[in-house]
C-alpha cells in the first residue's frame, strides 16, 4: 500500500506534538523541556557556587547584592525519545488494520521528526522486529514510508516476548506507542505492564475492524485464525453470534480499563474510520496529541 | 397401498434406501466454508463459557434430520406411483376392458368424468392383480398385454381416451382368468357369462346436438338447407342457444327454453355459394358432456373447381360445364397446353407426352406411355349394364347409343363399363399419385351430348375426380378408404395414420370434426359427429338390469404421487427457509 499524505495535511501535522505526561531526558537539543537543568535560554533557578563551578553562570548582580556567590540555572530543551510498537502480526492483515496501523505509524513519526524528536520504529509480532531510526527533521519522513510500505504481516502475537526483548536492550526512557490489536493469544496484559514498569510513558493505539466484533458468518462454517492457522468447525447460531459479540466487547472494555489502571493513554482506531479524523480529532481527544 | 410404477418390494426398497441415502448425506457433514477469523482468541472465551441450551437447541438436529429423511421418503414415494389398494388381489390372468365411448366423457357430480372413475379403476384392479393384466377398450381392441409390468399398464392407461367407435370386436385374451369391463353402459353390449361388469354410470343432465346435416331443399326455394335436431336429456327443462355458422358466417343463433326430454328441430336455408363447411354448436349450462355440444356438416358440391379443357373443338363439353356455377372453366388447345396444379383437367382425344400433374378425364384419348392405347374399332358398341362405381351410379346405359369405340386398355386401368363384346367403354386409374378417367368413345361418336345419362356420367366424373364423397357423416372409429387414399388429416391438422391392405385402406378416426382425405390429387371431407340419442342420453343405462358392481366415485384430486410431490416440495421449501435463518440445521 503507497503511505503518501497530502501537503496540507502534513502541514496540520506539523502544528501538533506528541504529548508526553511526564519529561524525559534526550540525546541532543531540541524543543522539549528536559528534567536536567542545561544550557537553554530560560532562566529557571540559583544555586549555590560549589568549586568546579563554570565561573561563566556566577551571577555577579546577585553577589553584589547579597555578597554570596550564587550560579544561575537554565532549562534544558532536549528531543523526546518515541517508540512506535507497529503490530505486524498476521491478524492485522484483516479488513484493512495493517494498513491503518501504518499510517497512524508513519502520521506520529512525522510529527516526532517535525519537532526534532528521536523516534524508533519497532515492528513486532510474535518477537521484536529489527528497529529503524530515521533520524531526526521532518524531511526524514520519506524513509520511513518507504520502511512501513515494506512492512508485511507475519506470524502470531506474543506482546510478553516483544517487551521481554525491548527491556533487555538498553534504552532511553520515552514514549512507547504500542498500534495493535491485542488479539494476543497470551493476554496483553503482562505486556503492557513490563513496558508500562519499564519507565515509559505509554500510549495504546487500539486498531479494530467490524469484522472483529462480527464476522458475519452464520450455519457451519471452519473458521481459520489468520495467526497460528488453527481450524475449528463452528455452528454458528444467532445466539452463538451474540455471544461472541459480547466477547470482543468484553475485550475491548477490559483492554481500556486496564489501560485506565494502569495509567497507559488509550485510543481506539477503528480501521474502516476515515484517517484524518483519527489523527486530527480522536487523537487529541485521547490527549495524545496536542 | 398399491405401487403403480413397480412391484411393491421394489417400491419399499427404494424408499428405504432414499431414506437411508438422506441420512447419510445428513450425517456426512459438508464440508463447510471457510472463514478467516483475525484470532480464534474471543471464539474460545465463547466456546467456553457454559450456556444452556434451549429446547429447540437440543431438538433442531433430529428434527431436521427427520425432515431431511421425510423429503426423500416423499419423493421417493411419487416415483412409485402409490394407489389405494381396493378389494382383495386377482389369481391368474386379467383382462381389463375399458368403455371408450363417447358417453363416457360425461361429467358426474363429484367432477371427475366417467372416464376418470373407469381409470382409476383399472390402475386399481391392475394393481391387486397377482398375474398378467391385459388392457383393452371398446374402440381399440386390445392396447397392452398381457404382462406384469405395471409401468408399461400405466403408461397405456394414461394414453387412453374417449373415442367413440363403438364397433370394434370385443377383445380376447387366450388364458384369461378374468375378465373386467367397466363402462357406463351407455351402448348395450351383449356380453360373455363370465364378464365381470363394473359400472361407472351415474346419472347426468346433457343437451345435445343429436343430427345435424345439409339436404337439398325440400321446399323447391334456395339451393338447399341445413337440418339441426337438439334434445335435452337433462330431467329439467333448460334454456339453449343455438348456433349454426357456414364458414364464417353465422347463419342462425337463437335460444329455446327446452323442456326435460324435449328434442327440437330447426331448418336453416343454404345460399348456392359459400364455404362448405357447417358447424351447429349449443350453448347452455350445467352440460355433463362438451363433445356433443358442436356438430359439423359438409355441403358436397360447392366448393369451386378448376377445370381446364383442352381441346380442338370443346363446343359439347363446354355447353354442359358452363351449367355448373362451382366449375371454373377455361379452354386450352392441344398447342397450347402447359402442366399445372390444382382442379382438374379434361382431355379431348389428345394426350401430352407426360403424366398430367392434375386429376384428369380422357375422352376417346390416343396412344400413351402413361396411360395406354386404344384397340379394335368396334361399330355400334353397346353398353348395357349399369354398375356402383361412383364415376357411373346413376348412369342410363340404355339411352346411350355409341356408333364407334376403340376400347382403350392401359396396365393401371380398371374398366368400369364394357360393350357387349366386352370393349372397354369406361375405364378408370386410381392410384395414390394419379386419378384418371377414360372415356373410350368421344360425344362425336355416340348420341352422348343427348342423352339423358351424359350430363349424370359427365357429373359424377367431375365429382371423382375433384372432389370425391367419402361418406360426409360418418361416427368416430375405423373407416375405410380407397386403396388410392394419400392422406388423411385430422380436425387438429395432423395426419392420420392409414392403414393399406390390398386394394382398400383403413383409418382411425377418434375425433369429432371434419376430416380432409386426399387421393389420387382428389380431395374429400369426412366429417364425424358424437351426437347420437345413445350417447348423450346420460340419464339411461343398459346396466340398470344386469348384476354390475358400482365403482364408487373418488373425488376428481389429485393423485397420491402429486400429493408426494406437493408435500416433499413444501417440506423441502420449508426446510430451506428455516435453514437459512439458522432455525433448523
Amino acid at each position: 500500500m503507497p503511505l503518501r499524505f497530502e501537503d496540507d495535511f502534513l502541514k496540520k501535522l506539523e502544528y501538533l506534538h506528541v504529548v508526553s505526561k511526564r519529561a524525559f531526558a534526550g540525546q541532543n537539543r531540541a524543543d522539549r523541556l528536559a528534567p536536567k537543568r542545561g544550557r537553554g535560554l530560560e532562566f529557571a533557578d540559583h544555586r549555590g557556587y560549589s568549586a568546579g563551578d563554570d565561573f561563566r553562570h556566577i551571577d555577579w548582580k546577585a553577589y553584589k547584592r547579597l555578597g554570596r556567590l550564587l550560579l544561575r540555572l537554565f532549562d534544558e530543551e532536549q528531543d523526546l525519545p518515541i517508540y512506535l510498537f507497529v503490530d505486524c502480526s498476521h491478524s492485522m492483515r484483516e479488513a484493512g488494520k495493517f494498513d491503518q496501523a501504518r499510517r497512524i505509524a508513519a502520521a506520529l513519526c512525522y510529527i516526532g521528526l517535525a519537532h526534532l524528536d528521536r523516534v524508533t520504529i519497532l515492528p513486532f509480532d510474535a518477537e521484536l522486529g529489527d528497529e529503524t531510526q530515521p533520524g531526526r527533521g521532518k524531511g526524514r519522513i520519506f524513509r520511513v514510508f518507504e520502511l512501513l510500505e515494506r512492512m508485511e504481516t507475519e506470524g502470531a502475537t506474543d506482546l510478553r516476548e516483544v517487551f521481554t526483548d525491548f527491556a533487555s536492550r538498553t534504552r532511553q526512557q520515552g514514549l512507547a506507542v504500542v498500534i495493535s490489536d491485542f488479539l494476543d493469544p497470551h493476554g496483553f496484559e503482562t505486556g503492557l505492564k513490563l513496558i508500562s514498569s519499564m519507565g515509559h510513558d505509554t500510549f495504546v493505539v487500539h486498531v479494530a475492524a467490524a469484522s472483529d466484533a462480527d464476522p458475519g458468518a452464520l450455519g457451519e462454517v471452519r473458521f481459520v485464525d489468520a495467526e497460528t492457522g488453527e481450524l475449528r468447525d463452528v455452528d454458528v447460531t444467532p445466539a452463538l453470534a451474540r455471544a461472541y459479540g459480547d466477547a470482543w466487547r468484553a475485550h475491548t472494555e477490559e483492554l481500556q480499563r486496564f489501560c485506565g489502571r494502569y495509567s497507559l493513554g488509550y485510543v481506539r482506531a477503528d480501521a474502516d474510520a476515515p484517517f484524518d479524523d483519527i489523527i486530527l480529532q480522536t487523537f487529541r481527544k485521547g490527549r495524545f496529541l496536542a | 397401498m398399491s405401487f403403480g410404477a413397480m412391484a411393491a418390494w421394489q417400491a419399499l426398497l427404494l424408499i428405504a434406501a432414499a431414506a437411508a441415502a438422506a441420512v447419510a448425506i445428513f450425517r456426512m457433514k459438508l464440508r463447510p466454508p471457510r472463514v478467516q477469523v483475525p484470532s480464534l482468541l474471543l471464539w474460545r472465551r465463547v466456546f467456553d463459557h457454559a450456556r444452556e441450551l434451549t429446547w429447540w437447541e437440543k431438538v433442531r438436529r433430529a428434527v431436521s434430520l427427520v425432515a431431511t429423511a421425510l423429503i426423500a421418503v416423499l419423493l421417493a414415494l411419487a416415483v412409485t406411483r402409490p394407489g389405494p389398494r381396493r378389494g382383495q388381489a386377482s389369481e391368474g390372468r386379467v383382462l381389463i376392458v375399458l368403455d371408450s365411448s363417447w358417453s363416457m366423457a360425461a361429467r358426474t357430480k363429484s367432477g371427475e368424468t366417467r372416464w376418470q372413475r373407469a381409470v382409476r379403476q383399472a390402475r386399481s384392479l391392475a394393481a391387486s392383480a397377482a398375474g398378467d393384466v391385459a388392457l383393452a377398450t371398446t374402440a381399440d381392441g386390445l392396447v397392452e398385454g398381457p404382462t406384469s409390468d405395471t409401468a408399461l399398464l400405466e403408461t397405456a392407461i394414461d394414453r387412453l381416451r374417449p373415442s367413440g367407435g363403438d364397433s370394434a370386436a370385443w377383445p380376447r385374451v387366450p388364458g384369461t382368468d378374468r375378465v373386467y369391463f367397466i363402462t357406463d353402459g351407455a351402448v348395450a353390449r351383449a356380453l360373455d357369462p363370465g364378464v365381470i361388469v363394473q359400472s361407472v354410470f351415474e346419472a347426468a343432465g346433457n343437451a345435445a346436438i343429436v343430427a345435424f346435416g345439409a339436404r337439398p331443399s325440400l321446399g323447391g326455394g334456395g339451393t338447399g338447407e341445413a337440418y339441426v335436431q337438439v334434445a335435452n336429456y337433462a330431467p329439467v327443462g333448460r334454456a339453449v342457444r343455438l348456433i349454426v355458422s357456414r364458414g364464417q358466417a353465422v347463419l342462425s343463433d337463437q335460444r329455446a327454453d327446452m323442456a326435460a326430454g324435449e328434442a327440437v328441430s330447426a331448418v336453416v336455408p343454404l345460399a348456392a355459394t359459400g364455404s362448405a363447411r357447417l358447424v351447429a354448436r349449443i350453448e347452455t349450462e350445467d352440460d355433463a358432456l362438451a363433445e356433443d355440444n358442436e356438430a359439423v356438416a359438409w355441403i358436397e358440391g360447392v366448393d369451386a373447381v378448376n377445370v381446364s379443357v383442352v381441346s380442338e373443338n370443346p363446343s359439347t363439353i363446354g355447353a354442359l360445364l358452363q351449367q355448373d356455377p362451382s366449375l371454373q372453366v377455361v379452354f386450352v388447345k392441344p398447342a397450347e397446353y402447359k402442366p399445372a396444379t390444382g382442379g382438374i383437367v379434361i382431355f379431348d382425344r389428345w394426350l401430352p407426352p407426360q403424366t398430367p400433374t392434375q386429376p384428369a378425364l380422357c375422352i376417346a384419348p390416343p396412344a400413351s406411355v402413361w396411360l395406354g392405347e386404344p384397340g379394335a374399332n368396334e361399330p355400334g358398341a353397346r353398353w348395357i349394364a349399369g354398375g356402383t362405381h361412383p364415376v357411373i351410379a346413376g348412369v342410363d346405359p340404355l339411352t346411350i347409343d355409341v356408333k364407334r369405340v376403340r376400347g382403350y386398355s392401359g396396365p393401371d386401368l380398371t374398366t368400369l363399363a364394357a360393350s357387349e363384346k366386352g370393349t372397354p367403354l369406361i375405364s378408370v386409374m386410381d392410384r395414390p399419385d394419379r386419378r384418371v378417367v377414360v372415356w373410350s368413345f368421344s360425344p362425336a361418336d355416340s348420341n352422348l351430348a343427348s342423352a339423358p345419362a351424359f350430363p349424370v356420367l359427365f357429373g359424377n366424373t367431375i365429382e371423382w375426380l375433384a372432389r370425391p364423397s367419402f361418406g360426409v357423416l360418418r361416427h368416430a372409429g375405423p373407416v375405410e378408404l380407397p386403396a388410392s387414399t394419400a392422406r388423411l388429416v385430422s380436425p387438429d391438422g395432423l395426419p392420420v395414420p392409414v392403414v393399406k391392405s390390398g386394394d382398400r385402406a383403413v383409418a382411425r378416426l377418434t375425433s369429432p370434426g371434419l376430416y380432409l382425405v386426399e387421393a389420387g390429387g382428389a380431395r374429400g371431407v369426412i366429417g364425424v359427429n358424437v351426437g347420437d340419442p345413445d350417447v348423450s342420453n346420460l340419464s339411461r343405462s343398459s346396466l340398470t338390469s344386469t348384476a354390475t358392481a358400482h365403482v364408487a366415485a373418488g373425488g376428481a384430486g389429485w393423485p397420491y404421487w402429486m400429493w408426494a410431490v406437493g408435500v416433499g416440495l413444501v417440506l423441502a421449501a420449508t426446510e430451506w427457509w428455516t435453514w437459512q435463518r439458522r432455525v433448523t440445521v
